[in-house]
């Protein structure tokens, strides 16, 4: 990646987009990677097997039904809801704390895994040692990152026991080394010519890189630090899962029984805070695109906020760091190293492995595809970009309601909704997966629609173009590339949060890892981890090769 | 604007600094329990306040009651000691005992020990009520969905009897399904999402009980024979840790609880049960062989 030019006021996710920006590169490549990924699409959907039996079951809707009229009558027990509130606090000060060290994680993990740091200014054997350098730690990092944090979450648990650091860790780890992908990439766009004059002049490379990269950097690594926040909410909610606390205990337990009016209290409950965080962090990225002065108050407030967070965080959870020193944290370390090592298979083959994660892939691509698909449509309607009537403002409005709705219900929810009324297998949980990664998907594609360079618009505008085609020439263009980098972005995470979808009955890597940790399988668990680990891996190839193809 | 960052951050490292400290300090021991909620989650709460209220009281040492509700996560907390005595299931229990050598399993419910599962079935399925376990062959080719992974009455003891029937893990249409909990697969099966349900029977008499069950779209095609489930283990570290014969009284005290006293009374509606009363390891050992043919026990 060479100087790439980038208006420095880009929101940082951006600039996970901003590596499919079009260049002049061979079409032939554009064809063969658009070939394949029709065909890996095609074969995915087919994968599915929705064409032997009805699609749909209606004798299943009365149950959709009945979650859904319990919508309009959540609990409102006082007793429950003072339970809730504190669960609230409770998942707030896990994604703050989380949010925390994964932007801590990111920044040194980012620097490391930097192609200016291990290669810039350096020549000959140097630069080779470098480029070794450089791709252990990429490839390391794909590691925690492929990793769902509910797994974190349980191994942390073995080894820390019951303790608030276990759901930080399990959130930390992961987004650190998602953080660090993004940082990585964004100091390799970063203008390198103040870094070169630094070493030229002799200073060392760590100064140079604080006095010379890092200023263009920071303020964007702060700015994504809002939206891993959100994330994090939500991450904090399916952790509740495996017991540590919070909503998302909550919700397991009443979805246990399946209580839906308290599942209903704390589904709202998650979606306040997640449109909260979202309307803070787009005010803040609304304000640095605009200029964002260092004296200004809404980004200064919104700092003080989140220092006073964290410590609130600290305080409320009472995290005790001395586990991480005591002599049996090591003595549990050595305990799960001896049970899982050599990895092995237990009970499976290694062809049932392969099938496992053929569904898999089927799942994410299939999942992937109709999150693409619908953020795609919704993306322009939810952005607020030009909206001046009180009717366009209602449009806006609605999209981004529907949008936080998708993605605060987690997948698991999802799941049971759409295996109410759908054959069980593949598709009820690419569903499931898809709409919710929707949700996501489709609150960075508004942002980044938001964000577009109005000039040529308004050119073609002012000259009295009809809007249906300034929409085809002027917008879709600009905003296809990004769409696409942020696509393939999350379908690297599909592949990791189909393990919480065993429930669909669809078999796969995550149905698989659930029984071995249901038998305490370490050896077997890890070798199915190992094959998540490998297919994230390949994603993460395939997608930079796709990306490259595009520019 | 910057002063003050500076002085936030400055906040936040002494908190930091600060809670490193405060761990150091030795807790008073405690008596710590879980259970791993099977079914009414929603009176967990109170049911372990008044269970732990009424340990301390007994055994004059805190009881503290920690709730989870991962099964996995519960057995590897209590093999780690962070917690000392759970209210396990049968496979659970046995799985904790093997990671533990020398747990004690203290006290099972009266329905403990003579603990059954059922199938259900959707009545558009055509199964027609099976009158011995041979007769659930009738099974095979179905779609089907156990309950947790974990679950003994909603997983283990359900695919032992398949396989009695001749009816082994791969014999159904499509893979097996997981719903995570008894509700879940009555709410899967009455939807026709899959054909049969295999879940605790307890759950199924009081949701049927209770009119939670659309007895149209869904009925039971068969029961189990009996098996023994759920149980208290300790771990055998607990008179090491809070003083001689603790496990004991421990044993004693849910031993104890007397329906005829309001008070116990309450304590053991809240468990579903009559009356705790004493169990062995050799109540598991059936338990513990299906596992280890599953593959579920190393």
């Amino acid at each position: 990646m060479t100087e790439t030019i980038r208006p420095p006021s880009a929101p940082v996710e951006l600039r996970e987009a901003a590596a499919g920006v079009p260049g002049g590169a061979g079409r032939r490549a554009r064809r063969l990677w658009g070939g394949a990924l029709l065909v890996v699409v095609l074969a995915s959907v087919a994968a599915t097997g929705w064409t032997q039996g009805p699609l749909l079951r209606p004798e299943g809707l009365g149950l959709v039904g009945d979650f859904l009229a319990a919508a309009v009558a959540p609990s409102t027990d006082a007793a429950f809801l003072e339970i809730l509130a504190a669960a609230a606090v409770t998942t707030v000060a896990y994604a703050a704390l989380g949010t925390v060290l994964s932007l801590v994680l990111g920044l040194v993990g980012g620097v490391l895994s930097s192609e200016v740091w291990w290669l810039e200014g350096r020549h000959g054997a140097a630069r080779r040692r470098g480029a070794v350098g450089w791709a252990t730690v990429r490839g390391l990092l794909v590691l925690p990152r492929a990793i769902h944090e509910v797994i974190w979450g349980l191994v942390l648990l073995s080894i820390l026991g019951l303790t608030p650091l276990v759901a930080v860790l399990a959130i930390g780890i992961p987004f650190g080394a998602v953080t660090a992908k993004v940082f990585a990439e964004l100091l390799d766009e970063t203008a390198r010519r103040p870094f070169r004059a630094a070493l030229a002049a002799g200073s060392p490379r760590t100064t140079a890189l604080l006095y010379a990269l890092m200023p263009a950097a920071w303020s964007d690594l702060l700015s994504y630090g809002f939206y891993r926040f959100e994330c994090a909410i939500r991450s904090a909610a399916i952790l509740g899962l495996i017991g540590a606390g919070g909503l998302g205990f909550q919700l397991a337990l009443s979805l246990q029984t399946l209580n839906y009016r308290e599942v209903w209290s704390v589904l709202y409950a998650l979606i306040l805070l997640s449109a909260a965080t979202d309307l803070w962090s787009s005010a803040v990225r609304r304000r640095r695109a605009a200029g964002g002065r260092p004296g200004d108050r809404v980004i200064g407030g919104s700092l003080v906020a989140g220092a006073v967070l964290v410590v609130g965080s600290l305080w409320w959870v009472q995290l005790d760091l001395s586990v991480l020193t005591a002599a049996d944290t090591w003595r549990q370390v050595l305990l799960i190293v001896e049970d899982a090592w050599p990895p092995g298979l237990g009970t499976t083959t290694v062809a049932e492995l392969v099938q496992a994660a053929l569904i898999t892939v089927a799942m994410s691509v299939v999942a992937i595809v109709i999150a693409f698909a619908g953020a795609s449509a919704l993306a322009f309607p939810g952005s607020a970009a030009g909206a001046r009537t009180p009717g366009r403002w209602l449009v806006v409005i609605v999209t981004r309601a529907v949008l936080v709705v998708l993605r605060a219900l987690p997948p698991p929810v999802w799941a049971l909704l759409f295996l109410f009324v759908m054959a069980p297998g593949l598709l009820p949980g690419a569903l499931a997966l898809g709409v919710y990664t929707l949700g996501v998907l489709g609150r960075l594609m508004t942002e980044s629609v938001e964000n577009l360079d109005r000039r040529p618009r308004e050119a073609m505008e002012a000259q009295g173009v009809a809007r249906p085609v300034v929409f085809c020439y002027a917008v879709v263009p600009a905003a296809a590339p990004r769409f696409v980098a942020f696509g393939l972005y999350r379908w690297e995470v599909t592949i990791r949060e189909t393990v919480v979808v065993g429930v669909v009955g669809a078999g796969g890597l995550g149905l698989l890892l659930n029984e071995q940790l249901a038998a305490f399988a370490y050896a077997a668990a890890l070798t199915t981890l190992a094959a998540i680990v490998v297919l994230t891996a390949l994603v993460d190839v395939t997608s930079a090769g796709l990306r490259r193809s595009l520019r | 604007m910057r002063r003050a960052l500076f002085a936030i951050v400055l906040a936040l490292v002494s908190v930091l600094v600060a809670a490193c400290g405060g761990g150091a300090a030795e807790q008073p021991r405690e008596l710590v329990i879980s259970a791993i909620p099977d079914q009414d989650p929603q009176k967990l709460q109170r049911l372990y306040g008044a269970l732990s209220e009424r340990l301390t009281r007994t055994l004059g040492v805190p009881v503290r009651y920690v709730p989870l509700t991962d099964y996995a996560a519960s057995v590897t907390s209590y093999r780690r000691g962070d917690l000392d005595m759970v209210f396990f299931g049968g496979l659970t229990g046995v799985q904790a005992r093997q990671q533990v050598p020398g747990s004690v399993p203290l006290a099972q419910r009266d329905v403990d020990e003579r603990f059954r599962s059922v199938f259900i079935a959707t009545t558009a399925s055509g199964l027609a009520p099976a009158t011995d376990v041979a007769g659930l062959r009738e099974v095979g080719g179905r779609s089907l969905t156990f309950g947790s992974e974990s679950s003994t009455s909603g997983r283990l003891m359900p695919q032992y009897f398949l396989d009695q029937a001749g009816v082994g893990p791969n014999s159904f249409r499509g893979p097996s399904g997981f719903s995570g909990s008894h509700d879940a697969t009555i709410a899967l099966v009455t939807s026709g999402a899959y054909e049969v349900g295999a879940l605790n029977a307890t759950v199924w008499d009081q949701r049927v009980a209770g009119g939670g069950v659309d007895t149209t779209k869904v009925r039971e095609i068969f029961r189990t024979p009996t098996y023994h489930d759920y149980h208290w283990l300790a771990r055998p570290d607990i008179d090491e840790q809070l003083g001689a014969g603790t496990t004991d009284r421990i044993r004693g005290a849910l031993l104890a609880l007397d329906p005829a006293d309001p008070a116990d009374k309450n304590i053991l509606d809240l468990f579903g049960a009559g009356s705790f009363i004493p169990t062995q390891p050799a109540n598991y050992d059936q338990v513990e062989q299906v596992g280890r043919s599953l593959g579920l026990v190393q």
